[in-house]
C-alpha cells in the first residue's frame, strides 16, 4: 500500500456508475466505470489542467462536483460533471475529494508562482483556486463544529446575556460544583449538552437583518396638534436608499428648510402618501415644496440594472413576448401587471417596486464567489427539462431495515414478574380450568334458555351488606362501592388537573421566592446529573476521582433540596401562626370563634418533596448505579 | 361478507346523535385468567361485559359492537363470527338444545350477541392445545388491535357510504342523514402484563388510532403494561387499573360507557400518571436509560455491538458513551472517596467569571 491513502468515492459520470479517485502520484484524477475492463472508458484529468472546481451547496440533495479542465493546447475548457452517489456518505466523499483537489491545485499554483503567467486565464484560475481553498475556514462551517462552539466563550456569554435563566443555572451550578473539577472542565461539560442552543444562537446572531419598508415603520404621532416622531439616522439612510426621490427633495431643499421642519412636513405631505402607496384624497393638505415632486420619478435606475441582468431565456417572460407576438397575442395581462397608470393600484404597485428594490439591495448569500458569471449549476438543474431525460437516478440514503425478530438476542433472559407467575402454572390445569369455566352448564346457558345475566353478574338484590362482607364475590356490594370510589377519585384528580392550571395554583402554596429557589435548585441538580452520567458512562478510569466528587455533589444537591423543603415548611408554619393569631384577636375582640383548619394551608415541605420527587428519584438512581459499580469492583460502600 | 357486519339486524336511526361502534379487545391469555380465576373467573367477566355491551347497544339502536379475543397464539374474532369458521352455528351446539333466540324474556339482539360470543369463546378455548399454553405466556395484543382497527375502518367506510345504495351483499347499515359519521372506540380488557416484545407493533397501532381519532380505553384487570398506558394516553382514551376487579361492572358502566360525544362534556376518570418508558429493540426490555439510533430512531439498552445499528446498519459515532463505568482510578487503589460529603461547603471559593 502507498503511504498516502488514496482518496476515492463512488460517483456517476455521464449516467454511468463508477469510482472517482485521485491517483497516487497526485498528478491526476481518474474516473473508472463499474466493471470496466479496458482503459479506454477511464476518464483521466491532469490536476495541472484543472481551472476551476464547483460543487453543489452543502444543503443540496444532489452532491455534484464540476471540474473545469483546460489542457494547455486547447482554447476552450471542458467541463466534467461527477455525481457522487455513494449510498452511505456521498457528501463526505465529495468533500474529501474536493478538499484534496483544492490543496493539490493551490500547491501546484504556489510552486508556479515565480514563473510569470503567459496569459490572464491562468492567473484567474489561480484566484479561483485560492477562493476555493479559503472557503472552508470561513462562514457557516464554524456552526457545525461542536468543539469550536464549546470553546467560543464570547458566544456563550452572549447567549447567557440573552437567556437569564440559563445564566442563573450556569452560575449556580458553577458555584456548587465540586472543587476537583476545574472551571474549564466544568465549562466544556456544561456546554457539551447545549451545543444545539449555542449553534442556534450563533446562527441567529450571525444573521443580518435586512432592509424593511421604512416609510410604514415611521409612525408620526399627533401630540397637542403638533407632529412628533422619532426617526433615527439609520432610518433616514434607508429612506434615501429606498426612495431616491426623497434624497433629491432633501438635497434641493434642506439648506432652506431646517432639518426638523423638512421631515415633519414631509410626513404630512401628499408625496409621503404617494410613496407609501396610499391614495391621495382631496382633503389632504397641500404643500407646494413637496407637491412639486409628485410626478417626479422615484426610480433609482433599477429597471436599467434589471435589464442588464442575465435572465435565462426559458424563464424570461419578456423574451417570450417576442416570439408569441408580444402584446397582440395571448391573454391580456392582469391589471396589476400592466405598465403605467400608477394611480390605479398604488399600494400593490408601491409594495411590489419596494420589494424589488429591497431584494436588489441584498447581496445574495448563496452565491459562491468562485462561480462563473451566468447560470450556476443549481439554476441549470432547476431549468432543465427533466421530463425529457428519462427517470432520474435514485438519490436517497438507503435505510436497510433488518427483520427485527432476528436480533432477539436472548428472549428469555429477563423474565417479568408476570411471566414468572405464569411459568409456575401447569398448562393442562390452566386449560382444564378455563374449559370448565366456560362450559355451558356452569355458565348457565346450557338449558337452552340463554344466559341469566342478572344472576351471572352476581348482583344479589336481597343480600344485605352484612352477609356480603363474609363472602366476597363478583359483583358484591363492597366491590362495587370500592369501584365507584376509585372512579370518583380518578375524576377528582382529573378535575384538579383541568382546573389547576392557573399560575397561582401552580405554586401550590409556596411563595414565589421559595419557588424560584426550588426552580434553580432543580436546574442545577439536573445539570449535575448530566455531568454525572457523562463521566460515569465515559468509562475513563482517569476520571474516577472526578466521578467520586460528582457523587458528593449530588449528595449535596439532595441536602439543598431538603434545605428548600425546610424553609418552605418554616414559611408555612409562619402562615399558620399568623392566622392563629388573627383568629385569637378576633375572638378577644368579638368573642366569636372562627372555624379554621390548619390543614387548609398549602405549601410546606410536602409540596416541595412532591415537586422534587422525580429529581430525587433520579439522584437515587445515579447513586445506586454508582454504588453498584463500586461493589462490582469489590469496594465496600457501606 | 354478510357476517362481518354487526348491526345488520337493527334499524338505523334516521336522526339523532351519530351511532358509535365499540370494539372490545378481550385478552384471553389462559395463564392470566387462571391466576385471576379465584377473584374473577372468565365466565363472570364475560357476563359483566355482556351487560355492558347490552347497555351500549341500548343507548342508540344504531350502535354497533364487535369483540376480538387476544389469545395466546392468535387474535380471533368472537363477534361477529368470521364466516370462514368451519363450524357453523348448529354444529357447535351439538350436545345442547339449539338456543332459543326468541326467548320472550330477552331482547333478541342481546340474545344474538350473547350466543355468538359464548359459542366462539368456547370454540376458541376448546381449540387451544396444551402446547399453545405451554409455549407462550403472552397474548397477541398487537394483532388484536390491528384487527380492531381494520374492522373500524371497514365499518366507517360502510357507514359513510351513503351514495351507493345498491350493496346487496352487505346488509347495508343505513347511514342516517347526519354527517358526523360513526364514532368508533376500542376497549381493551387486559389481564396479562409483559407486552414488551410487542412494543413496536403496539406503538404502531397506537399511532394509527391516534390519527384516526379512535380512543383506546384500557381496563386493566391484572398485570401491568407500560405500553397500553401509553396507548390510552396518546389516543386520549381512559386508563383504569382496577383496584377491585370484582366490581368490574361498576367500572364498565361508570367509566367506559360514555362515547366520544358524551366524553366531551364529562371529566374522564383516567389515571393521570403515565409511564412513558420505551422498550429496547434488542431485548424488549423496558429501559429508563437507553441509546437511540440517530438515523432510524431504534432504541437500544446498550450500545449495539461494533456501534452498528441493528435495525438500519448505520455506523454510529458513539463518543465515550456506554463504556463500563470506571469508578476506580487506574493503578493506585484509593480509599479517600469515602466520607467527605456534606462537610465542606463549596461556596468557600470565590465566584469566578464564566469562561476562564
Ligand atoms: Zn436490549
Ligand atoms: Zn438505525
Amino acid at each position: 500500500m502507498a503511504p498516502v491513502p488514496t482518496i476515492q468515492g463512488a460517483a456517476g459520470y455521464k449516467k454511468k456508475d463508477g469510482t472517482f479517485s485521485i491517483a497516487q502520484d497526485q498528478k491526476s484524477i481518474q474516473w473508472q466505470p463499474v466493471g470496466a475492463r479496458d482503459a479506454e472508458k477511464v476518464v483521466t484529468i491532469a490536476v495541472a489542467n484543472i481551472t476551476n472546481l464547483q460543487q453543489t451547496p452543502e444543503a443540496a440533495a444532489k452532491v455534484m462536483l464540476k471540474i473545469f479542465e483546460k489542457p494547455p493546447d486547447a482554447s476552450e475548457s471542458v467541463t466534467h460533471l461527477f455525481h457522487f452517489n455513494s449510498p452511505s456518505n456521498p457528501r463526505g466523499e465529495a468533500n474529501a475529494i474536493k478538499d484534496a483537489l483544492t490543496n493539490l491545485i493551490s500547491a501546484l499554483k504556489a510552486n508556479d508562482a515565480n514563473t510569470p503567467k503567459a496569459n490572464g486565464a491562468t492567473s484567474a484560475a489561480m484566484a479561483i483556486a485560492s477562493a476555493v481553498t479559503s472557503k472552508p475556514t470561513s462562514g457557516p462551517a464554524r456552526w457545525y463544529d461542536d468543539a469550536g462552539l464549546k470553546t467560543d466563550i464570547e458566544l456563550q456569554q452572549s447567549l447567557m446575556k440573552k437567556d437569564p435563566a440559563l445564566h442563573r443555572t450556569y452560575m449556580e451550578a458553577r458555584r456548587t460544583k465540586p472543587d476537583i473539577i476545574s472551571d474549564s472542565q466544568f465549562n466544556s461539560q456544561f456546554w457539551s449538552t447545549r451545543t444545539n442552543i449555542l449553534r442556534a444562537h450563533a446562527v441567529e446572531s450571525h444573521q443580518k437583518r435586512g432592509a424593511y419598508n421604512v416609510l410604514s415603520a415611521v409612525k408620526p404621532r399627533q401630540v397637542d396638534g403638533e407632529l412628533k416622531m422619532n426617526i433615527s439616522a439609520e432610518q433616514v439612510q434607508l429612506i434615501f436608499s429606498q426612495h431616491p426621490l426623497v434624497k433629491r427633495v432633501y438635497d434641493e431643499n434642506v439648506p432652506k428648510l431646517n432639518e426638523m421642519e423638512f421631515w415633519s412636513r414631509f410626513f404630512l405631505s401628499r408625496l409621503f402618501k404617494k410613496l407609501k402607496g396610499e391614495r391621495i384624497v382631496e382633503t389632504d393638505g397641500t404643500d407646494p415644496t413637496f407637491d412639486r415632486y409628485l410626478d417626479a420619478s422615484n426610480d433609482s435606475g433599477l429597471d436599467q440594472r434589471l435589464l442588464g441582468l442575465h435572465i435565462p431565456n426559458i424563464i424570461d417572460l419578456e423574451g417570450n413576448e417576442e416570439n408569441q407576438g408580444g402584446s397582440r397575442g395571448g391573454n391580456r395581462a392582469d391589471f396589476t401587471m400592466r405598465p403605467g397608470s400608477a394611480a390605479k393600484v398604488p399600494i400593490v404597485r408601491t409594495l411590489n417596486s419596494l420589494s424589488e428594490k429591497i431584494m436588489a439591495h441584498v447581496a445574495p448569500s448563496d452565491v459562491d464567489p468562485a462561480d462563473p458569471i451566468g447560470m450556476d449549476e443549481e439554476t441549470f438543474n432547476a431549468l432543465a427539462l427533466k421530463d425529457l431525460q428519462g427517470d432520474a437516478a435514485e438519490n436517497r440514503i438507503m435505510l436497510n431495515i433488518k427483520e427485527q425478530s432476528q436480533f432477539f438476542a436472548n428472549e428469555k433472559s429477563a423474565v417479568s414478574a408476570e411471566a414468572a407467575l405464569y411459568a409456575k402454572q401447569v398448562p393442562s390445569e390452566v386449560l382444564a380450568g378455563l374449559r370448565s369455566d366456560v362450559n355451558p352448564m356452569s355458565i348457565g346457558n346450557g338449558t337452552g334458555r340463554g344466559l341469566d345475566l342478572s344472576s351471572a353478574i352476581g348482583v344479589l338484590e336481597e343480600s344485605d351488606s352484612e352477609d356480603e362482607r363474609k363472602t366476597a364475590h363478583v359483583g358484591s356490594k363492597a366491590s362495587l362501592v370500592d369501584a365507584q370510589k376509585q372512579i370518583l377519585e380518578g375524576v377528582k384528580a382529573r378535575r384538579l388537573e383541568i382546573d389547576g392550571s392557573s399560575a397561582q395554583t401552580s405554586l401550590a402554596g409556596l411563595s414565589q421566592k421559595i419557588f424560584d429557589r426550588l426552580t434553580l435548585t432543580h436546574a442545577t441538580t439536573t445539570e449535575f446529573l448530566h455531568h454525572f452520567w457523562t463521566i460515569f458512562l465515559s468509562g475513563d478510569p482517569d476520571r474516577a476521582g472526578e466521578l467520586a466528587k460528582m457523587v458528593e455533589t449530588l449528595e449535596r444537591a439532595m441536602d439543598r433540596i431538603n434545605a428548600v423543603a425546610a424553609d418552605a415548611e418554616k414559611e408555612r408554619d409562619q402562615v399558620i401562626a399568623r392566622t392563629k393569631q388573627d383568629i385569637l384577636d378576633i375572638y378577644q375582640r368579638t368573642q366569636k370563634k372562627t372555624k379554621w383548619d390548619p390543614k387548609s394551608v398549602a405549601g410546606g415541605e410536602k409540596v416541595v418533596k412532591e415537586m422534587m420527587e422525580p429529581t430525587t428519584r433520579a439522584i437515587q438512581k445515579a447513586m445506586k448505579e454508582y454504588k453498584k459499580a463500586l461493589a462490582a469492583e469489590g469496594i465496600d460502600t457501606s | 361478507m354478510n357476517a362481518v357486519d354487526g348491526s345488520d339486524h337493527y334499524e338505523a336511526a334516521v336522526e339523532g346523535p351519530s351511532p358509535s361502534l365499540l370494539v372490545i379487545v378481550l385478552d384471553t391469555n389462559p395463564h392470566a385468567w387462571a391466576l385471576l380465576a379465584p377473584t374473577l373467573p372468565l365466565s363472570k367477566a364475560i357476563a359483566n361485559i355482556l351487560v355492558f355491551i347490552n347497555a351500549h347497544l341500548a343507548v342508540n339502536n344504531a350502535n354497533q359492537v364487535a369483540v376480538v379475543a387476544s389469545h395466546s397464539h392468535r387474535a380471533v374474532w368472537l363477534y361477529p363470527r368470521p364466516p370462514s369458521s368451519s363450524s357453523s352455528e348448529d354444529v357447535e351446539m351439538t350436545n345442547d338444545q339449539p338456543p332459543k333466540l326468541d326467548d320472550a324474556n330477552k331482547y333478541r339482539p342481546f340474545a344474538l350477541i350473547e350466543n355468538s360470543l359464548l359459542a366462539s369463546l368456547r370454540d376458541l378455548i376448546s381449540t387451544t392445545a396444551e402446547k399453545d399454553v405451554a409455549t407462550t405466556s403472552t397474548t397477541q395484543m398487537a394483532g388484536a388491535l390491528t384487527l380492531a382497527l381494520s374492522y373500524i375502518n371497514k365499518a366507517t367506510v360502510l357507514y359513510s357510504d351513503t351514495t351507493s345504495s345498491s350493496k346487496p351483499a352487505t346488509n347495508a347499515i343505513d347511514a342516517p342523514e347526519n354527517t358526523t359519521g360513526l364514532q368508533s372506540r376500542i376497549l381493551v380488557v387486559s389481564v396479562s402484563g409483559d407486552l414488551a416484545h410487542q412494543y413496536i407493533p403496539i406503538m404502531n397501532t397506537t399511532f394509527a388510532a391516534q390519527r384516526l381519532r379512535i380512543p383506546i380505553d384500557i381496563l386493566k384487570l391484572a398485570g401491568d403494561t407500560v405500553f397500553l398506558q401509553q396507548a390510552s394516553d396518546t389516543t386520549k382514551g381512559i386508563y383504569m387499573h382496577l383496584r377491585s376487579p370484582q366490581g368490574l361492572l361498576q367500572y364498565l358502566m361508570m367509566a367506559f360507557l360514555p362515547d366520544q360525544m358524551a366524553r366531551k362534556h364529562l371529566v374522564a376518570p383516567t389515571q393521570e400518571v403515565v409511564d412513558f418508558r420505551a422498550a429496547c429493540f434488542c431485548h424488549r426490555k423496558v429501559v429508563d436509560v437507553g441509546f437511540v439510533c440517530s438515523i432510524c430512531l431504534s432504541i437500544f439498552c446498550s450500545p449495539p455491538e461494533g456501534a452498528i445499528c441493528l435495525t438500519c446498519s448505520t455506523h454510529l459515532a458513539l463518543g465515550d458513551y456506554g463504556a463500563k463505568p470506571a469508578v476506580v482510578p487506574r493503578k493506585k487503589k484509593k480509599k479517600r472517596r469515602v466520607n467527605g460529603g456534606g462537610g465542606d461547603t463549596p461556596s468557600a471559593r470565590g465566584t469566578p467569571v464564566p469562561g476562564e
